[in-house]
């Protein structure tokens, strides 16, 4: 009996302690609850004078498009994927004055390289031969181009929610570039989570399929005799006097043999709840590239050397102006630039929570490289709210750089230089940009589009002028979904 | 004289962090608003100043490669 007593009560015993385990688990939220659909879009023009196709002088007029969908998705309770698809679709007037003729000469080309692209599009000669303008677009297909990019974000959180890890792999190809990237990083918090210290490092493996500018391009296939082979074949060429002569020799000129561009980056971020009002971070980047960085379709001209043209006479007098509308002059080579650069970025957000009303976002990034260029930027938006949904947010930001070392304007390296450009995005300016952005707020997602709750439209504007006089403008539209 | 004031702020931030903010006190800091990071719509401006100006990197983007820009 004392013996069936003492089994009872250890079985009651266990049963017990086994129901005092199960009600000690922990609950646990999951990282995210439900899939989130993202459908952005925007469109971006600018337009500006100094071209480096042309040398650093012609338009700069562009056009883009671009849209991504942007799903992230629960895997389980700690883990979720992202995964971004994006395109973009620009048309440029730069790019297109690659070929910036109107028509080939006597044969059209017909050869078998990558300048079909260029020549396919070309109309009939004229009887009055090929002419161009760095100041106008030309038809060639140059002008337009797309990029698609997709990648895959893979982030998982510890139980308590205090360490994260990710991976993410991606890809982008254009018609003259491919990337793949691959990269990784992770994340504490710690300090009740008001501090979080992460660390992410990235590599790009990139690749260029060099375009280059027409006349180099023929060059590089005829070499001295081109003028009268292949795409100039019957062309001709004037001087600075407008006269006929065939003295023109890009002999600078060289095809480029490494075509690869890697992008090596490590970054280091840390935030910190300051207050209950007030928060703060700073990431510190280190960047690394190698390779081919410059762009092989970059025209140069050199000081020292003589001018040639293909066109009309009477425009090369005033070849600087916008009003020239039919010569175009010839290549003295491509901006060469080192095959090294050393990025050093660092950047510092601060959010104040005014009150109920308002909220100050702020941002400052100190950057330096060892192409000599240093640059602030300090931007500051305002959110205003103007009500449970709507919020309102005016925004400046303000960006100023000292220019490169190898940068120089249109016409005045000089071809005993080593490297040069007069890509004016690497001279020295200061720029302004300005706008606003509207967003609409809905935490019970009560507009559906099939199973998609919708959440969250934002709408944004600004307008951005520099020193230079290129003038952008750019709207994007934001659509977030819930999967429901 | 910028980086002394660099320094101090940093010291007063590292101070503050003593007084930590409870999670039941975060009903500011968790406003959307708040985020210390780009807003998801930011993207796209941050990809063309990325082509038009030599600086990139330090705002929680990508910081190279993917493009035919610097």
């Amino acid at each position: 009996m004392k013996i069936r007593i003492v089994v009872l009560l250890s079985l009651i015993g266990f049963v017990a302690f086994s129901q005092e385990k199960d009600t000690t688990v922990v609950f646990k939220k999951r990282v995210l609850e439900s899939t989130e659909v993202d459908f952005l879009a925007s469109y971006y023009n600018q337009n500006g004078s100094k071209s480096v196709v042309s040398g650093g002088i012609g338009s700069e007029k562009l056009t883009d498009i671009a849209s991504n969908i942007v799903v992230n998705m629960p895997i389980n309770d700690d883990a979720t994927l992202t995964i971004d698809l994006g395109i973009s679709a620009y048309s440029s007037a730069s790019s297109s004055n690659i070929n910036p003729f109107n028509s080939t000469g006597a044969s059209g080309g017909g050869d078998d390289d990558d300048d079909d692209r260029i020549s396919n599009n070309k109309v009939a000669a004229p009887a009055s031969g090929p002419y161009g303008s760095p100041w106008q677009a030309s038809s060639g297909a140059s002008k337009s181009d797309q990029l698609t990019a997709i990648s895959a974000n893979y982030a998982h959180s510890s139980d308590s929610r205090d360490f994260i890890w990710n991976a993410d792999v991606s890809f982008s190809n254009e018609y003259d570039y491919t990337s793949v990237g691959f990269g990784g990083g992770i994340a504490t918090l710690f300090n009740e989570k008001n501090t979080e210290l992460s660390l992410k490092a990235n590599v790009y493996l990139d690749q260029w399929r060099p375009i280059y500018p027409t006349e180099l391009h023929e060059y590089s296939i005829y070499g001295a005799n081109f003028l009268n082979q292949g795409y100039f074949s019957g062309v001709t060429v004037l001087d600075q006097n407008g006269q006929s002569t065939t003295a023109y020799l890009p002999s600078a000129f060289k095809t480029i043999a490494s075509v690869n561009r890697n992008s090596y980056s490590a970054s280091v971020g840390f935030s910190q709840v300051v207050s209950k009002k007030l928060q703060l971070s700073i990431f510190f980047d280190v960047l690394q590239q190698q390779g081919l960085l410059s762009t092989p379709y970059h025209r140069i001209y050199f000081a020292d050397k003589a001018n040639y043209y293909i066109g009309q006479s009477q425009y090369i007098n005033n070849y600087e102006s916008a009003s020239n509308s039919g010569v175009f002059k010839l290549a003295d080579d491509i901006e060469r630039l080192p095959d090294s650069r050393f990025k050093l970025p660092i950047g510092a957000r601060l959010n104040y929570y005014i009150n109920e009303r308002f909220v100050l976002r702020t941002y400052y990034r100190f950057y330096s490289d060892n192409w000599d260029i240093q640059s602030h930027t300090a931007s500051i938006e305002l959110p205003i709210k103007l009500s449970d949904r709507f919020t309102v947010f005016p925004m400046y930001r303000y960006y100023t750089q000292t220019g490169s070392k190898y940068y120089a304007p249109y016409e005045t390296h000089l071809s005993t230089e080593e490297f040069y450009t007069s890509d004016p995005d690497l001279a020295t300016f200061d720029a302004n940009q300005y706008g606003f952005g509207i967003n609409y707020t809905d935490i019970f997602t009560g507009a559906k589009i099939w199973k998609l709750g919708l959440k969250n439209i934002d709408f944004r504007f600004n307008h951005y002028e520099r020193s230079d006089n290129l003038k952008a403008n750019i709207a994007t539209i934001g659509f977030k979904f819930i999967m429901q | 004289m910028i980086q002394k004031i660099v320094f101090l702020f940093l010291i007063v931030t590292v101070l503050q962090s003593c007084n930590s903010v409870k999670e039941y006190e975060k009903v500011a800091i968790n406003d959307p608003d708040m985020k210390l990071s780009a807003r998801t719509s930011e993207r796209y401006e941050t990809a063309f100043q990325v082509y038009r100006e030599a600086a990139a990197g330090a705002n929680g983007g990508k910081s190279g490669g993917g493009c035919g820009c610097n």
